[in-house]
């Protein structure tokens, strides 16, 4: 059955929040949200590396959160004092935003809005297939003058 | 007060790392998942484990489990972003005897291990 669009919007804000949240609390660098949209058309929105997490339990679906090597490497400077992160560096970055951000959402959701632990990727993965039968909804957010995407999709 | 780090997050276990170096802690080990945890539990018999729950393989709350058999002294911190209070109260109930949600900043962490550690001085 398709989520409805208020219950939808409700989520989104969750993750929203998260979001927020997490660079706040962890850089005191607020985040800036730009106008989340609905994806009508196929293909996914990407930039360099991503952080996928897959949902199940009473929701079913993904959320990922993509940005550019220069956010991860900004922000692992900021933690652990690394000018010049791996590949694995970044990519671990990734995974655990990613992992943070749905994992929050449980707050609200309750334990049986279940998460996978982190897929990550660089690029465009060929073999990355997304369930045509999902809502996907894009959040654009700056931090630190870097641009990345949070993506929902739910059913 | 030896520690083992479980996270399968390696900027992680490096910022859990960094943040308690002030502390009279010696980290003994660091561990990607919780069977790599178990051995490193079974050989090594850490005083405090700092445990996220999801991992690959066997997660933090079956690692739990297993700790609380094989070494049940250890006191268990579970750092996690499952934010929900059944899986806090589940860990608790399991053993655990400190509960953090990430994310988790230097500050966080200190007022976690001044909790901890002060705990075990009245023990």
């Amino acid at each position: 059955m398709k989520t409805s669009k208020a219950e939808f919007d409700a989520t989104c804000s969750l993750f929203i929040n998260s979001v927020n949240n997490y660079f706040r609390h962890l850089t005191e660098i607020d985040s800036e949200l730009n106008v989340p949209y609905i994806k009508q058309s196929e293909g996914l929105v990407l930039k360099d590396y991503t952080g996928m997490i897959g949902i199940s339990g009473n929701r079913k679906g993904f959320v990922y959160i993509s940005a550019d090597r220069h956010m991860y490497e900004d922000l692992i400077k900021i933690f652990i004092g690394i000018d010049d992160p791996s590949d694995e560096d970044i990519l671990d970055m990734a995974g655990e935003i990613s992992n943070v951000v749905a994992g929050n959402v449980r707050a609200n959701l309750g334990a049986n809005f279940m998460i996978s632990v982190p897929v990550v990727f660089q690029g465009m993965p060929s073999q990355l297939k997304i369930p045509s039968d999902v809502s996907i909804y894009v959040i654009p957010i700056v931090w630190n003058n870097h641009e990345a995407y949070v993506v929902i999709g739910l059913q | 007060m030896r520690l083992l780090i479980v996270d399968d997050s390696s900027i992680m276990r490096r910022i859990i790392e960094k943040n308690l170096k002030d502390y009279d802690i010696e980290i003994i080990g660091t561990a990607p998942d919780g069977h790599k945890a178990l051995e490193i539990v079974k050989e090594k018999k850490p005083d405090v484990i700092t445990l996220d729950i999801t991992m690959p393989g066997m997660d933090g709350l079956a690692c739990l489990d297993e700790i609380m058999v094989v070494h049940p002294a250890a006191k268990v911190m579970i750092i996690t972003a499952l934010s929900d209070k059944l899986t806090g109260l589940r860990a608790l109930d399991k053993g655990a005897r400190g509960f953090l949600y990430k994310p988790v900043n230097a500050d966080d962490l200190a007022n976690a291990f001044d909790r901890l550690l002060k705990r075990n001085e009245n023990k």
